[in-house]
């Protein structure tokens, strides 16, 4: 694999270069300590060095709120609404919101194709950026290293005296034409990164500690601190839940069918015609939603559908930590089920 | 005029206010860009503070304010019965709002300290919300109420609809609109257990969530209070911020 020397002097070079391809997003500051992903419009506002942001890039292929189609009832006629599907750069993306990006990609393309985020993921280019892991992160502990290059076009790793440039595709190599003095890097010993495991068994493992966890009391636990606001549900970069509602304007003629992100922790996420909730009890609902993301679809694709990103327990107000979470059930896993604790080597990777 | 623009029966919509700043009333009239569209589609025949005429009936009846005295509850239920739907508007119709803070002390001190000597002349009850009295079909949050969710409301009952109201946390608004989260600037906020619709719009502003809107369904009190006490609130303060909005539901279901 190709690489390059970009000192931090050159950075923002590098990103005017980028602009003139294409849209380019990147973190900026958002409020006081936190950061959001944001299209660049100066290039000295871009903040590579960044823990998480609020919302992870999923945001730009299914937006917090879209209309779907336009609707008239006089004429009983309808209009899609096409989205737009510009060149966009993405730079500045961890690896595991990449990776995050990646399961959407296939919750999105399994049975009936979601066309529009599907539109809207053609024509992007990821150019990702280690990180320093924080006490949130676990990325790690779900087999998506700091240094993951899956979905990058390129990638920069960060050094002491500024940033190693891998080109990762052809589509990096690319973006890069045009963008003169790159000298090529010498091989230096990657990067130490102090980054534990969190979670106490391989991820490979959790499945079968959730076969045993559906009647844990952990789920009532965590439903006595927690109120339901569905924060963690909403920062999460791979939950995808959606409600789709019409809204006619005020000639009560034409209207809109708009579609918003929604939450399973949200009360009325589960309830039904006739008014029935199926799970109006909010530890239902935490089991449900820490099912979803270590269970239900790592059955089917052999991944846990977590990337440890750490913004459901960054965010949530009741400190209720997925980490946490999951420890306890192994724990309990193996003084019900296995009796004995797992030997040291069976889960240290 | 256009033949769809002759809409003969239209159904007759009128306000009226109770125990209340009548805020939500002039938000109404405050709607000027919309008010001629809505007039299209309806019939305004009561609204004090807008006109004399009086009716009979209404099809729908948009109450504000508490209630708290006598007369009050017997001129609601007069009106629930001259209404096909009643919908409550703003925070005092819907939950008591500020007003129910009242209901915290002996309702003989509060009627001494406000009309002293004069006591025997103004009979007086705590507040209540008006759903406390009659049927009520639909509730529009907030102080004051929402113009959006007003119109959304308005909209679906002239369709022949049941309006699609939100009962999720603000919590959820400040997410989709990436507002970073008020807690971490080490404010703490009601935010997790109000019902949202507001668009998030005081926390999009820097200011803290006061509960306006009323608790979510099965708010899980205990869990919030922990929250504002961890978040650096004493066990008092906490519960102060849940009181000034939501007196009436936490009295009548006594978590303090």
């Amino acid at each position: 694999m190709e690489k390059f020397n970009l000192s931090t002097s050159r950075l923002n070079a590098l990103i005017k270069h980028l602009m003139t391809r294409g849209i380019v997003y990147a973190p900026h500051k958002n409020g006081e300590v936190s950061f959001s992903f944001d299209e660049v419009r100066d290039p000295g506002k871009v903040i590579l060095n960044y823990n998480r942001t609020l919302q992870s890039i999923k945001k730009y292929f299914l937006p917090p709120r879209e209309q779907l189609l336009s609707f008239s009832l006089k004429s009983g006629s309808l209009s899609k609404v096409e989205p737009e599907n510009p060149l966009r750069i993405f730079l500045g993306v961890h690896s595991y919101d990449m990776q995050a990006v990646l399961r959407l990609d296939y919750n999105f393309s399994q049975g009936n194709p979601e066309l529009n985020y599907l539109k809207r993921r053609q024509n992007s280019l990821f150019i990702g950026v280690s990180f320093e892991p924080d006490t949130y992160h676990f990325s790690r502990s779900v087999g998506i290293m700091v240094e993951e290059f899956d979905g990058f076009d390129l990638f920069l790793d960060k050094h002491s005296s500024g940033y190693t440039l891998y080109v990762v595709t052809q589509a990096g190599e690319e973006l890069l034409s045009g963008f003169d003095h790159l000298e090529e890097a010498p091989d230096r010993p990657a990067t130490h990164r102090e980054f534990r495991n969190k979670i106490k068994y391989n991820f490979n493992r959790l499945s079968e500690v959730f076969d045993h966890a559906w009647d844990s009391s952990v789920w009532e636990e965590i439903a006595q601190r927690c109120v339901g606001c569905g924060t963690c549900n909403l920062v999460c970069p791979t939950c995808y839940c959606f409600d789709v509602e019409d809204d006619v304007n005020l000639s009560l003629a034409d209207g809109s069918r708009y579609r918003s992100w929604d939450g399973c922790m949200l009360n009325s996420f589960a309830k039904v015609a006739g008014g029935e909730n199926f799970r109006a009890d909010l530890s239902d609902r935490q089991r449900h939603r820490v099912y979803r993301k270590f269970k239900y679809i790592t059955d089917v694709t052999g991944e846990p559908w977590c990337v440890g990103c750490g913004r459901c327990t960054a965010y949530c107000t009741a400190g209720i930590s997925i980490v946490e979470t999951v420890n306890r059930l192994c724990e309990e896993y193996e003084q019900t089920v296995l009796r004995k604790p797992l030997a040291k080597q069976d889960w240290v990777l | 005029m256009k033949s769809d623009q002759i809409k003969p029966n239209k159904p007759k919509i009128a306000f009226f206010d109770f125990t209340s700043c009548e805020g939500c009333q002039l938000n109404k009239l405050n709607l000027e860009n919309e008010l001629p569209d809505i007039l299209r589609h309806v019939e305004l025949v009561e609204f004090r503070e807008a006109m004399d005429d009086k009716a009979d009936y209404y099809d729908i009846a948009f109450i504000e304010g508490s209630l708290s005295t006598p007369s009050c509850i017997n001129r609601i239920h007069d009106i629930r019965r001259r209404s096909n739907i009643l919908v409550a508007l703003g925070a005092c119709a819907t939950i008591g709002g500020i007003n129910s803070m009242k209901n915290l002390q002996p309702i003989e001190t509060v009627r001494e300290t406000v009309y002293g000597e004069e006591k025997y002349r103004f009979p007086t009850l705590p507040a209540i919300p008006v759903s406390a009295v009659v049927k009520v079909d639909y509730e529009i949050r907030g102080c004051p109420m929402s113009i959006p969710e007003f119109l959304r409301v308005l909209k679906a009952l002239l369709m022949g609809k049941a309006p699609n109201l939100p009962d999720s946390a603000v919590c959820v608004e400040c997410k989709l609109r990436e507002n970073e989260c008020l807690y971490d600037r080490g404010i703490v906020c009601l935010g997790p257990v109000t019902v949202g619709g507001c668009e998030a719009i005081c926390p999009s502003f820097g200011q803290f969530c006061t509960g306006c809107r009323g608790l979510v369904p099965n708010p899980n009190k205990d869990a919030m209070l922990d929250i504002l006490t961890q978040h650096g609130l004493s066990l008092e303060d906490a519960q102060k911020r849940f009181l000034l909005f939501n007196s009436y539901n936490i009295e009548s279901k006594s978590i303090t």
